[in-house]
């Protein structure tokens, strides 16, 4: 096809040619074509078929208004090729059809409207109930635009940027344009967000005057020069907002052209204000067969031919409301396209210059007429008829340019919190009020004239900077000026629709709902817009609502004989424009923390799992119980990497009183050398944390907690002391430290090799506290506890020395058969001595009393208002409640699941954990069982999933399991 | 016998030129083509000290004074002091040889707590708005400015120095577990800008430029 | 999230950075004597006002400080005290 060359308005470059496929076939377009506008270049007048009827469909907006030129491109369905610009080597395949658009398999299902009344679907195919599955399996099928297998993957970079302005301006047209500007002229740092790939708006394709010997084309691109210079204003193009959220929180979609590193990006900006520009789009005239490929709005038809080159016709009839439509008639005409009539719904108020300029060309001007119905696919006749239907006319066309006006772009408006009703003069639904640092600017205030429009942009640019504190008083008042002399909102339409039944109507194209369709789900009694929209799904497809538009809220008032003042556009909600999942999702950095162990753990065969943000040696082998672990820490000497253990300094004249505050014990007893074990509970008395204190020095401890409690810890001490006002700190050394478990009958030989210092039993018995340096330079923090149950020294050692001091403990343990022993492991030996781990023998609801532990509360410690201690008096005599009870089962065999429920004539409790102890020869657990059953000698029936009925039992035994006496840890 | 070693947790996937010992440290000073516009340095074994006191101004470590407002941050002789709060430092020596951490209570040597790292170029922060909403880029703050909150989804305490200048630097510490995710989530988002590692040698340079 | 709180070490910022302490409900009663119920009520129950609330943040992604502030329930904004 011959493309127009020579028009100062092309955005496409006639010298570069891109390649494409569709159906099999290599198709050229321009660099700067849109995909749509190529498809049209070469002829393509039908992309695809509608949801429902399966009617052709063409372009019709040129802003992805609707869906009717999605298609499926380079394998990603659902591709808004309007929207997209082509590129080389892209692939294209159309959708929704059996065989090809224009030979549609399906379209025989257009003359099924009858069967599919509004909001069929909910009132057939489930009576009888047993058709229902059928009929869903078929309405699948059917339902849905594109296809994607489950295998696909995206390819490509998603990322996210999180820029900073003091102001937001969304929309880059002319408006737009002159808001930034003005913003910027102050020194405020401005984004500008512009939905399509350039800058310009509605002056861009457009040859009229801005001002004398200045087409407004030429106008927008120096408002484009005059941004670029100001370094102070970022403008980010193909980017779309898609929510606005309080506080002037602004979301957007990107996307990438060929020279960015990203496919599509998002952007999230916190502004000080925003300032909507968003213009208009047209507002669909309703008529029979309205969507018809060959029926456009103006702006398509002028952007086709201005901006791309491509006449849209060779013969067209236009049905207009509005000046633009005139406008769009001269310049088309003066283009080489034939123009039969035109017909505008107004009689009056029509700009006489402009309709002069129709006469000049002898072209027809029908006014108080309007499209009354589109015929023939091709197609190639319209019937035009008067307001009141009395008279038609035929023409034979093959372009049908109809629109009925404009609507202005509201949705950003209104997710920005402003309050919007319908204006009566203008046909808008305009802002009522506006929050604070909202400000709006342009077509969307109902303005046409080009230096109003600049105007209002710029007054509100000084607006929105005003209220970042930069006023400029005069500038404001001098474009307030301006603004004044200039034409005002023009008068606009209410809903235009011609005379017609509407059975072929569409309101909606996404969802093929007809005017007869509203008017059914009116006459069954759906009086709300919202509950039309839905019942019907006008407005729920790809289009966001942008061709029902504000039609829709416009036709059901008419229906209730409303004024119209109390009507609103329907709700909309983020995002405002379709996006890709991938673009959701975003850059994936999934943060998580390892030890400095933890490339040498997997090296020697350690099967990591994420704990929290951790990631931990769970297995060293594939026994998943951990048998040869278990045992070498009986036998011999196991180490464990336990560094994710929280570990605090705290410290300063008032530090042993938040000591009491948060733990249950009496803290000011820790003697020096040893360590004080004690817990922390919530105010109702139940176990949050467990963990050993240490004095090193006057008013200065070093504490640990439970891996858990690592990162909540400072934060608990500071609330529960909040009202006091003392004098302590505290330093998170959770990540300072790693920590080394070495653990077995011969670990003291072990540390021995490494270490001159007196480590025998009598020097640093079991729970004692020692400092001292190994191979003469790595400081170490040493506890004796036994969480194991065996002899084992917890080495806490600066982290960056941690490698080194591992190395050298499995160089010196060698002899003495030293191995790795991961979290599993460790698992069942701790619960071979009955000790537990908070939040697997302990739930939210257990208190320090429930878990045997009730003996660490100190209750003669005064004045130190402990949290939980009140709840922990309370709660001791309550009886029913959850303890904890070891057992034994009767059975070797297998041990019941974790989690196992404990069963008498109802639910009594539930399995913390049981396994196989290699050392006893039996299968021991520990359980929640409700009191009395946790007391010794009861049996206790345990119900597992899937186990039929087959209830397994067990008694309850003593605890410790292993070593009751606690010999083998003070060895 | 162990090799006696101090080990960073940061890794960087590039060819190492020279590297040089240094309090147990291997330090590397200088990477295979290192770039001048825009660099990522490893500190993780530079000392770093907090300090907290009731009454924190009147303290003066090693005759180095702490500023008075949070937020507020002193580069002296290599030295970096940062104020956190009311009662709270962090003392970052950035440069020169190890100094010997005051004998009072109010400071703990923090060095192997965190990761420590500065991104220094022009794009930085184009970097630094890939993962963090904070607002560097602020032409009402001073500069350095100690920002206190998330990096990539991690707190971070991280110092801004010279925004409006040809080579502005962050520098960066945050919980040393995540330092592997967190070089990696920094390496993606300064790809776009070739983002490559620098050694002591450069850091020490700009530094030096600073004062 | 759109929220916004402003710290009174760092200044305003993204409500993600906090974590929400709940209701200033003031210095703990002396729980002893108290029944069960009344400290159940002092712990657990919350007057949940709609409109303008005392709250108590921490700023957990920052630099760590616990304080108070004033929010409108009604919209989800952070307002001056005097409002």
């Amino acid at each position: 096809m011959n493309r127009l060359k020579n028009k100062p308005t092309l955005r496409v470059d006639t010298a570069q040619t891109i390649s494409f496929t569709y159906k099999k076939k290599t198709f050229k377009g321009l660099k700067g074509d849109t995909i749509a506008s190529a498809l049209f270049a070469n002829g393509i007048r039908i992309f695809s078929r509608s949801l429902k009827y399966h009617r052709p469909r063409g372009l019709y907006s040129m802003d992805g208004e609707c869906s009717n030129t999605s298609m499926e491109v380079n394998g990603i369905p659902n591709v808004n090729t309007e929207k997209v610009l082509l590129e080389n080597g892209m692939q294209l395949k159309a959708q929704n059809v059996k065989g090809s658009p224009e030979l549609d398999i399906m379209g025989f299902m257009g003359s099924l409207d009858r069967a599919m009344p509004a909001g069929f679907y909910y009132r057939t195919m489930h009576k009888p109930a047993r058709i229902w599955p059928m009929a869903l399996k078929q309405i699948r099928k059917v339902a849905g635009l594109g296809r994607i297998s489950p295998d696909f993957r995206m390819t490509g970079e998603y990322d996210e940027i999180y820029p900073s302005a003091d102001v937001c301006v969304l929309g880059g047209g002319p408006a737009g344009m002159a808001a930034a500007a003005a913003a910027a002229e102050s020194g405020l740092r401005v984004i500008l967000l512009e939905a399509r790939p350039r800058l310009g708006g509605f002056f861009d394709y457009r040859q009229s005057e801005f001002s004398p010997g200045v087409p407004l084309h030429q106008h927008a691109r120096e408002l484009e020069a005059h941004l670029q210079k100001m370094p102070n204003i970022r403008v980010f193009k193909h980017t779309s907002m898609v929510g606005a959220y309080s506080n002037n929180l602004i979301t957007a979609f990107q996307k990438g052209d060929e020279n960015d590193d990203f496919e599509e990006r998002y952007l999230e900006i916190r502004a000080h204000s925003v300032v909507v520009a968003t213009g208009c789009i047209e507002r669909p005239l309703l008529f029979e067969n309205n969507e018809r490929p060959g029926v456009m709005q103006i702006a398509c038809a002028h952007r086709l031919t201005n901006t791309y080159g491509i006449l849209p016709g060779k013969r067209a009839v236009f049905s207009i409301a509005h000046d633009l439509g005139i406008e769009a008639a001269v310049d088309l005409f003066d283009a080489g396209l034939d123009i039969a009539a035109v017909a505008d719904i107004r009689q009056d108020a029509p700009n006489e210059s402009l309709v002069a300029e129709l006469a000049q060309r002898k072209i027809p001007y029908l006014s108080g007429w309007l499209a009354l119905s589109a015929h023939g696919s091709p197609f190639k006749k319209v019937v035009l008829t008067t307001l009141q239907g009395t008279f038609e006319k035929k023409f034979e066309c093959d372009l049908l340019v109809a629109s009925a006006g404009m609507t202005p772009v509201t949705g950003p408006l209104s997710m920005a919190q402003a309050e919007l009703s319908f204006d009566h003069h203008t046909g808008f639904f305009l802002p009522r009020s506006l929050p604070a640092g909202l400000f709006a600017a342009g077509r969307i205030m109902g303005l046409n004239d080009p230096q109003a429009i600049e105007a209002s942009g710029r007054i509100a640019g000084l607006s929105a900077a005003a209220a970042s504190g930069k006023t400029s008083e005069t500038a404001l008042s001098a474009t307030r000026a301006t603004l004044a002399g200039r034409p005002k909102a023009d008068r606009g339409n209410n809903l235009v629709m011609a005379p017609v039944k509407g059975r072929k109507t569409f309101i909606c194209f996404d969802e093929d709902t007809t005017v007869k369709n509203i008017k059914q789900a009116l006459s069954m009694g759906f009086d709300a817009t919202e509950l039309i929209k839905r019942f019907t799904a006008a407005g729920t497809g790809p289009g966001q609502g942008g061709i029902p538009g504000h039609n829709l809220p416009l036709l059901v008032a008419q229906h209730h004989t409303d004024t119209g003042t109390r009507t609103r556009p329907t709700t909309v909600r983020a995002p405002l424009v379709p996006t890709l999942m991938a673009t959701y999702a975003g850059t994936n950095h999934d943060m998580s923390k390892q030890t400095p162990m933890h490339a040498s753990q997997k090296q020697e065969g350690g099967i990591m799992r994420r704990i929290g943000v951790w990631n931990r040696a769970r297995y060293f082998s594939d026994d998943l119980s951990c048998r040869r672990e278990i045992e070498n820490v009986r036998t011999n000497v196991g180490m464990l990497d336990a560094t994710t253990l929280g570990k605090f300094r705290i410290y300063g004249p008032d530090a042993l009183k938040a000591l009491q505050r948060v733990y249950v014990g009496n803290m000011s007893k820790t003697p020096q050398g040893k360590i004080k074990y004690s817990a922390m509970c919530n105010e109702d008395g139940c176990i949050i944390d467990d963990g050993v204190v240490a004095q090193k020095g006057e008013n200065d401890y070093y504490f640990t907690t439970s891996t858990a409690r690592a990162g909540t810890t400072v934060e608990w001490i500071r609330f529960h002391t909040r009202y006091e006002g003392w004098d302590f700190n505290m330093v998170n050394l959770t990540d300072a430290f790693g920590v080394i478990n070495l653990a077995g009958p011969r670990a003291r030989e072990v540390l021995a090799a490494i270490s001159d210092a007196d480590i025998s039993n009598e020097a640093f018995p079991f729970a004692a506290y020692r400092e001292f340096t190994v191979n003469g330079s790595i400081p170490v923090r040493v506890m004796r506890l036994g969480f194991v149950g065996e002899l084992s020294y917890e080495l806490h050692v600066p982290s960056s020395w941690m490698e080194t001091l591992w190395e050298a403990l499995a160089e010196a343990g060698k002899p003495f058969g030293i191995a790795n022993f991961g979290l599993e492991a460790q698992n069942v030996l701790r619960m071979e001595k009955g000790h537990l781990i908070i939040g697997s023998e302990s739930e939210q609801r257990t208190t320090l009393h429930d878990v045997g532990l009730g003996g660490l509360w100190d209750r003669n410690k005064k004045g130190t208002d402990t949290v939980g201690v009140v709840a922990l008096e309370q709660t001791e005599q309550q009886d029913k409640r959850l303890k904890l009870a070891g057992f034994k089962m009767k059975n070797t065999d297998k041990p019941p699941k974790d989690g196992s429920i404990v069963v008498d004539d109802r639910i009594r409790g539930h399995v913390c954990i049981a396994r196989y102890s290699h050392v006893l020869q039996e299968v021991v657990g520990m359980a929640l069982v409700e009191d009395p059953l946790n007391e010794i000698g009861h049996e206790l029936h345990i119900y597992e999933d899937e186990c039929q009925g087959q209830l397994v039992s067990a008694t309850v035994v003593p605890m410790p399991f292993y070593d009751p006496k606690g010999e083998r840890l003070r060895s | 016998m162990t090799d006696m070693k101090r080990r960073s947790p940061v890794v960087f996937p590039f060819e190492i030129k020279k590297t040089e010992p240094w309090e147990h440290w291997t330090v590397v000073t200088e990477y295979k083509s290192e770039r001048e516009d825009l660099w990522i340095v490893d500190l993780s074994h530079r000392p770093r000290w907090d300090i907290q006191n009731n009454a924190l101004s009147d303290l003066k470590p090693l005759d180095f004074a702490i500023p008075d407002t949070p937020g507020q941050c002193r580069l002296e002789k290599g030295v970096l002091i940062n104020r956190m709060n009311r009662t709270q430092a962090s003392f970052w020596q950035l440069t020169g040889e190890r100094f010997e951490m005051p004998d009072d209570a109010a400071f703990t040597d923090t060095t192997d707590g965190t990761l420590f790292l500065a991104m220094v170029g022009r794009e930085v922060p184009l970097v630094a708005e890939k993962l963090s909403a904070l607002d560097f880029l602020d032409p009402t703050t001073t500069s350095p400015r100690l920002f206190q909150g998330p990096f990539a989804h991690v707190p971070c305490q991280m110092v801004l120095v010279d925004k409006s200048d040809d080579k502005p630097g962050i520098l960066l510490t945050c919980s040393r577990g995540y330092a592997k995710d967190m070089v990696a989530a920094i390496m993606q988002a300064g790809r776009e800008f070739t983002l490559k590692p620098a050694g002591q040698t450069a850091f020490n340079r700009w530094v030096e430029s600073l004062t | 999230m759109a929220l916004t709180l402003t710290c009174p070490v760092c200044g305003k910022r993204n409500g993600y950075e906090f974590r929400y302490g709940g209701e200033d409900k003031g210095p703990k009663p002396d729980g002893f004597g108290l029944t069960p119920d009344a400290w159940c009520e002092y712990v657990h129950m919350n007057r949940c006002v709609a409109g303008i609330q005392k709250e108590w943040w921490c700023h957990k992604d920052g630099c760590g400080v616990w304080f108070t502030t004033h929010r409108d329930t009604l919209k989800n904004l952070e307002v001056e005290a005097s409002s």
